[in-house]
């Protein structure tokens, strides 16, 4: 979960990460009340990056301008984002950018600090210049003054910088983040520091123990469908623009049957992963809930035709899921209802099999024979 | 305790249950213990575990065993947090203990041992090694593969979540000196570079023949990030911007010669190929 910038400088603060004196801005009056001294810029806050770029980024020299600016600001699209927020922030000259980081690396399994003297600019185009320290064991502050002579830092800046890269880092582990940037971090002639952005983004997983974390979720925009948001989060369903609709259990399982269908010539309408597929705790009926729970907003799709369902294991029989499919076309005998295909493996298949004959539902035991059968029917 | 009875029926030694509060009790003739520590007292000594706790206690669960120096763990949950599976990996790796999972159906040996939620009847013994990041993909890779008559020497989930205690590198190596494995078939997925780093690894440290399949070659692509912590990190790592793709995996394991089948219903024809290679 990313945060924005005025949220993430939030936490910089607690951390005693220096930054510039800020005020948030939700209307463009509120800069009648502005507390910092001109002149002042005016960041609008997007969860995306290019904001500079795209003009999200003004100076504004007294209240007038400043009213302008946020005006516009409020108005510009960043890659589709609008801001509902902006940040007001005093002026600052530095004399040197740095870019920092603490990323979590997945293959080493361990955080890694990222550093370079070349701040300030887009990291693809820094990424060259950037260092990289592993924290193999518990953190120490050497693993930070390791990364800044590695940036080739000296003098007075080693000490300074380590600093702020070991705040980082508590932040970082405190916090349960993904990912804790810098960028850029300005360094004066006085030797003084400041974060001049920042980037924070929270791992999902951990946030139930984060309550601070997890109500700044809470003021999130909900993007795309309405839907999903009230479907278990373990379920996932992703829109598509075809006319099947894929239902599964497992997120590997439900993108190898979404590539078939594709490989097939057959256009996913949408694919949802019912999840559960390694939940430690395996309540009765957990399976037959989700697949009619899925069923029900996987249908808000209007496009959607042919409904495939693929479930692998055998924790249930065949039958009881079939059931859940009976009952489901019982209730919708009249009104739009879509072609149902089925793929099951597992105990009293032929009976699953039996009953869902009497209600013209195909169910094959072989993948490919149930992928083929669904393309057919999505295209009569 | 679903699986437990599952795994014991299937011949696993399911010598003990630890479930804090329910000492004493008895499930499935499994003696239960509110300790790891009582339980080994009991029972002797344990070479495996297999934990099915809440996700912010599965770090916990782990050190409790390790503790009592049980040095193979099986993590069934899914949603462990990454920093909690980071403070694991430092102790297991100081401690040689093999971590499987997170988020993970554990290992079977068809024939012989469950270590985890592996459907049973979709196996059976044979010279395939089969290593997954997946749960139901995994069982469904298997299924195709006993119905082609191609058993399997053993199956093993690394586990589906961001930080996963082994990687495939180690299985592989594992399979490598394995006598009862005579061919490999590495299923995976889009996102990371676990597959990216194991084609490497198989070109310079892999003599048997691996096949390869990737799920996700559809999948669409996720929003762009501002500054994702992933591309730094694989960008840092020498691995370009394009890491974690379907292309980006296929065009690995093809740069190192290793097979890459279309669809699961294809990993038969090219086992069966490397086996009759091998047997020339």
């Amino acid at each position: 979960m990313n945060l924005l910038e005025y949220q993430a400088k939030e936490l910089f603060q607690q951390m005693g990460i220096p930054i510039l004196p800020s005020q948030r801005i939700d209307h463009p009056k509120d800069l009648k009340g502005l507390k910092i001294p001109y002149p002042v810029v005016l960041k609008s806050q997007v969860y995306t990056g290019g904001r500079g770029k795209a003009g999200g980024i003004r100076f504004a020299e007294n209240t007038i301008d400043a009213i302008a600016a946020a005006q516009t600001i409020f108005h510009l699209s960043i890659k589709g984002h609008y801001p509902t927020v902006l940040l007001a922030e005093a002026k600052y000259e530095p004399d040197q950018e740095l870019y920092l980081a603490v990323v979590l690396d997945r293959s080493q399994r361990r955080p890694l600090l990222l550093g370079s003297q070349a701040g300030g600019m887009e990291v693809q185009a820094a990424v060259r210049h950037i260092q990289q320290v592993v924290v193999d064991e518990e953190f120490s502050p050497f693993y930070a003054r390791r990364l800044a002579i590695k940036m080739g830092l000296q003098g007075d800046l080693i000490e300074l910088v380590s600093g702020i890269i070991e705040k980082m880092y508590r932040l970082f582990a405190e916090k349960d983040l993904d990912l804790v940037e810098i960028n850029p971090l300005a360094v004066s002639r006085s030797g003084d520091v400041m974060a001049l952005d920042g980037k924070v983004t929270a791992n999902i997983s951990a946030l139930a123990r984060h309550p601070d974390l997890a109500a700044l979720r809470e003021q999130l925009p909900r993007p795309g469908i309405g839907a999903s948001t009230t479907l278990p989060s373990e379920m996932r369903l992703v829109e598509l623009n075809g006319n099947i609709g894929i239902l599964c259990n497992g997120a590997g399982l439900a993108m190898s049957t979404l590539d078939l269908v594709n490989q097939a010539g057959g256009k996913p309408a949408n694919f949802l992963n019912l999840g559960g597929e390694s939940d430690y705790r395996l309540p009765p009926n957990l399976l037959q809930e989700r697949v009619q729970q899925g069923l029900d907003w996987m249908i808000q799709n209007a496009d959607l035709n042919v409904i495939l369902i693929n479930l692998v294991g055998s924790v249930v029989p065949c039958d009881q899921i079939a059931a859940v499919i009976e009952v489901y076309l019982n209730q919708r005998r009249t009104g739009r209802r879509p072609t149902f295909v089925m793929r099951l493996v597992g105990q009293n298949f032929e009976t699953a099999k039996q009953s869902l004959a009497a209600l013209d539902v195909p169910v094959f035991d072989q993948l490919d024979a149930a992928i083929a059968r669904a393309v057919v029917l999505s295209k009569d | 305790m679903l699986y437990a009875p599952l795994m014991k029926a299937y011949g696993t030694q399911v010598v003990a249950g630890v479930a804090p509060g329910h000492g004493g009790q008895r499930v499935a003739d499994i003696p239960v213990f509110d300790l790891v520590e009582q339980a080994l007292e009991a029972v002797g000594k344990v070479d495996t575990t297999v934990i099915f706790v809440e996700p912010y206690r599965v770090l916990d669960a782990a050190l409790e065993a390790i503790a009592a120096e049980i040095r193979q763990i099986v993590l069934i949950t899914e949603g462990v947090p990454p920093l909690d599976m980071v403070r694991l990996a430092r102790k297991a790796d100081r401690v040689e203990t093999l971590i499987v999972g997170p988020d993970s159906p554990g290992i079977i040996v068809p024939g012989q041992v469950l270590l985890g939620t592996h459907p049973p009847e979709f196996y059976t013994p044979g010279s395939v090694g089969l290593l997954s990041r997946s749960g139901t993909l995994t069982y469904e890779v298997a299924l195709q593969l006993t119905q082609a008559g191609l058993g399997q020497s053993i199956a093993v989930g690394i586990g589906g979540d961001r930080i996963v205690g082994s990687s495939f590198q180690q299985w592989l190596q594992i399979l490598e000196e394995d006598d009862q494995t005579d061919v490999i078939v590495l299923v995976g997925e889009i996102g990371g570079d676990s597959e990216e780093t194991a084609a490497r690894y198989i070109a310079e440290a892999i003599d048997k023949p691996v096949i390869a399949y990737i799920a996700g070659r559809t999948a669409p692509k996720n929003q762009p990030m501002g500054h994702a912590g992933a591309i730094i990190a694989s960008l840092v790592a020498g691995w370009g911007t394009e890491i974690g793709t379907a292309d980006s995996k296929i065009a690995a394991f093809k740069e190192a010669g290793i097979p890459v089948a279309d669809r699961p219903s294809q990993i038969s024809d090219l086992v069966k190929q490397a086996l009759s290679s091998i047997n020339v």
